[in-house]
Parts: C-alpha cells; structure tokens; sequence
C-alpha cells in the first residue's frame, strides 16, 4: 500500500511538471522563478514528507493546485500591468545574494540614465585651419630668423674691418717682415693674409726680422655675429682690441715691466705668473704720462729707459687706444688655473705684448682702422728700444738675484709636492697590499706577508736606533 | 721711426714658423661654445623624452649660439649633430602631439 502512494505521488509531480511546461511557454521565465519562488514551500512540504509521509500526501498536490492557481492568476495580472508584476517578478533582481560575481556598477550604468551625459571630445587644433593658436612657435621661428640674420649681418661685419685693417697696415708690416701671413701648414713659409680664427677673431704671423723671432697679431673684435652678445654690449659697450705679441731674441735684456690701464692693471698682475712674481706697483709721477695708468715695474732703471720722451708722448696721445704694454723676459702667458700643482717650471720666452683699443668704442667703422697706424709705428719703435737696452752691472746683478730667488723658492714648492705626492703613492701602495692580503684565502700567505712587512718596519727603523747607539758610546 | 732701405730690419734667415697655440688656446679660453653645445644637448634630451616643445625651441637656440660662437680649429661635427639632435627633438615632439606649443609657465 505504501509503495503504491510512493508510485501514486510520484507520477502525479511528474505530471504537473509536464503540464506546466506545456501550458506556460510563454511565460516560461516567470514561472521557471516562480518554481524557484515556491521551492522553500516545496522543500517544506517534502521534508514533512519524509516526517509524516502518508498524512501529508493529499496535501501536497492540493499546495501544488494551489500553487497553479496562483501562477494563473499571475498570469493574468500579467496581461493587465506589467509594471507591478515586473517588481514582483524582479524582486530577486534586488537581492544581492542571488547573484554571484555580479557587478553591480555596469548594470546601473546600462539602466536607464536620468540625465544623458554627453562628453564633448576635444577636436585637435589642426594647423591649416587655425593659425592664431600658433602664435608661440611664429614667435621662435621669428626669433631664430632674426638671430640668423644678425649671425651674417655681423659675421661680414667682422670680416670687413679685418680685412680694412690688413689692407691699412700690410704695407708697414711687409717693410719690416720677410714673411707675413704664414699659416704655418705648408712646407714653405708662405705669404699668406689673414687667419680666421672664429667668426670674430683674426690672426696673423710675421716673421724674418732684425732682434724679432716672430709677431702674432691678434684682432679681437667683438662677437658681433652672436645676437646676445651684441645686445650685452648695448648695455655694457666694449671695444675691438688688437692684441700684439712680439716674441723677442733670447738676448734681450732680463727685466720685468707693465705699463697699463688702471682698471686692467690689478688683473694682469693677477692673471701673470711673471708680473705677480717680479713687479710690484710704482708710481708714475716722474713720467709725463696721463693718471689712468698704472705702472708695474721690478727694476726702476730699465723703466726710466723704456718710458723716454717719445713713449710717453705716445701714451699721452693715444691714452684711450692703449690698453696696456707688457715687457718681461719671463712670460709665460696666463697662469692655468686647472694646473696649480705643477712640478716643472713654466716655459719662458722673452716678449713685448701690446694690447690697443680699436676707436669707436663698439661702434667701429671701416675707416677707423687708419687711426690704428700710428700705434704699429709705437710698436716697431719700443721693439728696437727694448733690443738696444743695456742695463747697468747693478740692474743685471739685481735682476739676476730675483730670478735665482724666484726659481729657488718655486722648487721648494715643488719639492714638496712632489714629497707629498710620493707619499701618496706609497701609501695607495700599502693599502692595495693589504686588501690583496685580506683578500687571500690562504692563511699561509697571510702570514708570511705579515711578517715580511713587519721585517722592513724594523728595518726602516734602525738606522735612527743605530745612529742614537753610536752617540751614545 | 720708419725703415728706409739703409736700415731694413728684414733678416729673411731669420723665419721661424708659425706654430699654433694648441694649449693656450682651448679651455682657458672663451668656453661658451661647449657649454651652449652640452646645454643644446641636454634640453634636446628633455624635450624628446619628456615631450615638452618648449625644451626643444630651446635646444635649437642653444645649438645655433654655439655655433655663431664656435672656433675654426674645432670640429664642426660635433656642431652640427648637436644642431641635427635639437632639429630632430623639435620635429618629433609635434609629430607625437600637433598642438600649439604652451610655456611651462601657463
């Protein structure tokens, strides 16, 4: 009997299941959840099965019948307003539970928005058809236009009062010098013009002249193709110098002098080796020479030679053109400010350095290049000068006591920094040593080093025990 | 004060040739030029890598000063590739972003 209600059930539930596929195609979601919905109720129901399965046996089917009919009339509310049911219907929509890996965000966002959020793209700014935005790189276009034009307007500049003052002076120059012009590159010395060091910068090399090895005269204009710089000298004028180095005989007379610009006088005792070691700053008064320069002398009798009647008288007449004239038998140029620790003395040549003003002060033109004449003519007359100097027995002695002091007083220097360096060096040694000793494995070896180190400390020591031994006895 | 023919100073066995002062002339002289070439380099680097248009505008400047202050004895290959480098910083930077350039500043 009991198998048989088993049997009996069992058909039945199939049977409703079959039935309500068949009738509820169309609302085959609602009622697959609506399945779902009673399935607690169900669950209940077979539970208590189990508990009291033959009281609850006409039960169930009741429930199911039930069940039916509320998923009936479901259905017609469905017909009816859809809106309600759809809450109901979807009210498991709302139960996080229900569902996994569900993200909530996009789902919101696909809804139904409130208010449309229209994002405007950014068009990009196309050259063609808006020019105005392009306003900054015009600018720098303009810029580098103009600084273009400056680069040439200057560099043909430069080049033209170069070649006025070669044109100006070639004559006095080939006077005086066999060769003028020499590059130096070809086999045979030639004679050439102007060498252009940069843009703004032109030399020139003589040579083949009575107590003269060589000139090399220097044109240094102003960077006049370098816009920055022509507007810094908008604010702060300079002027075009022409720097004339003489390189003398070797059997010129020994005496250091420097008769310069007061504003430039402090800086070349400075920046010369020579000057800074030799000279020392004496007073003019007894020249007639105007107040703005300053005389650096080490033997005031050499002086009271080279400034005579004519040279002052010069100075006087060109007192903004010149510079400064540098006279020594020890020049050596600038000193080097990245070589301070030198252990060898500097090469010395005997030289005579005019450094002139160009007049105009910036502004120069063409033919200020003639009023520089005069002052080559200066230069020849001091070379002769200086050439023909014969100090007296007292001048010389001094003058040699002050190079003997000079050069002893710079190898102590050295000396000691050459001490020190060795030093040094025999310390980095020790220390390698060591760490190649720490390094090594072999304790042996270690060892034996140890003690050969400590042998040689004894050693070294010695001697002076030695020697306290002896004074003792 | 002028040589007549009498007293002509020339002494043509006495020629010494021109040698060119390698030593004196170089760092102790006026180094603008390799300063603006290494600061064309550096702003053309930054402007490449970090997309900023001012800095490389800036890098043609610095490449085109150091080449208006440049020396003849030195190579101009290292000029005109710095020159090259800042050229090439420029057009890079508007072919990755077409816009109008904006200061750092704004």
């Amino acid at each position: 009997m009991k198998t048989k209600h088993l049997i009996l059930i069992g058909l039945l539930v199939l049977g409703y299941i079959t039935a309500a596929k068949k009738v509820k195609d169309a609302d085959f979601d609602d009622n697959e959840f609506a399945e779902f919905e009673d399935f607690d109720e169900d669950e209940e129901v077979t539970l208590d099965e189990e508990a009291d399965f033959p009281a609850e046996s006409d039960d169930t089917p009741q429930q199911q019948a039930t069940d039916d009919n509320n998923d009936d009339d479901e259905e017609e509310d469905d017909d009816e307003g859809t809106v309600e049911t759809e809450d109901d219907e979807f009210d498991h929509f709302a139960d996080d539970d229900e569902f996994e890996g569900f993200d909530k965000d996009t789902r919101t966002g696909k809804g139904k928005s409130v208010e449309p959020d229209l994002k405007i793209a950014k068009v990009p700014i196309h050259l063609r058809t808006n020019w105005d935005s392009f306003y900054l790189e015009m600018l720098m276009l303009a810029g580098l236009g103009v600084y273009f034009l400056n680069f040439l307007a200057g560099k043909t500049k430069n080049s033209k009062l170069a070649q006025a003052w070669f044109s100006c002076h070639k004559q006095m120059l080939e006077e005086n010098f066999t060769i003028v012009g020499d590059d130096g590159q070809s086999k045979e010395p030639t004679q050439g013009g102007l060498m252009k060091e940069s843009e703004n910068v032109y030399t020139i090399w003589c040579s083949g002249r009575v107590c003269v090895e060589g000139m090399l005269v220097e044109l240094k204009l102003i960077k006049r193709q370098d816009l920055i710089n022509v507007m810094s000298n908008l604010l702060k004028p300079t002027s075009d110098q022409l720097v004339i180095k003489v390189n003398m005989d070797q059997a010129t007379e020994k005496f250091c002098m420097c008769v310069a610009n007061k504003k430039v006088a402090g800086k070349l005792q400075k920046d010369y080796a020579d000057l800074a070691t030799f000279t020392e700053k004496k007073s003019l008064d007894r020249y007639n020479v105007p107040s703005s320069f300053q005389l650096l002398s080490e033997i005031g009798e050499a002086t009271s030679l080279v400034l005579d009647k004519r040279v002052c008288q010069a100075l006087d007449s060109f007192e903004t053109q010149i510079e400064y004239i540098h006279i020594s038998d020890q020049y050596s140029g600038p000193k080097n400010q990245y070589e301070d620790n030198q252990t060898k003395m500097p090469e010395v040549k005997p030289t005579i350095v005019f450094c002139f003003n160009v007049a105009g002060k910036g502004k120069t033109k063409t033919t200020d290049m003639e009023s520089m004449k005069p002052l080559l003519k200066l230069v020849f007359y001091l070379v002769d000068k200086v050439a023909r100097i014969a100090l007296s027995k007292e001048g010389k002695q001094k003058s040699d006591k002050n190079r003997q002091k000079a050069e002893e007083s710079f190898l102590k220097s050295a000396h000691a920094q050459r001490q020190e360096a060795a030093q040094l060096r025999r310390e980095e040694k020790r220390r390698q040593e060591k760490e190649r000793i720490m390094n090594e494995e072999d304790p042996d070896k270690a060892r034996k080093w140890e003690e050969r180190q400590n042998k040689q400390d004894l050693k070294r020591k010695q001697p002076r025990t030695k020697m306290l031994k002896m004074k003792g006895m | 004060m002028s040589s007549t023919s009498a007293h002509d100073p020339r002494r043509p066995n006495k020629v010494v040739r021109y040698k060119p002062p390698n030593t004196n002339g170089g760092p102790g002289d006026d180094p603008t030029p390799d300063y603006m070439n290494l600061l064309g380099m550096i702003f053309s680097m930054c402007g490449l890598m970090m997309k900023l248009k001012w800095c490389a505008w800036c890098a043609v400047y610095c490449s085109f000063i150091s080449f208006s202050n440049s020396r003849a004895s030195e190579d101009t290959k290292q000029t005109l590739s710095s020159f090259m480098l800042s050229i090439s910083a420029v057009v890079m930077s508007y072919l990755q972003n077409p816009q109008p350039m904006t200061l750092p500043f704004q």
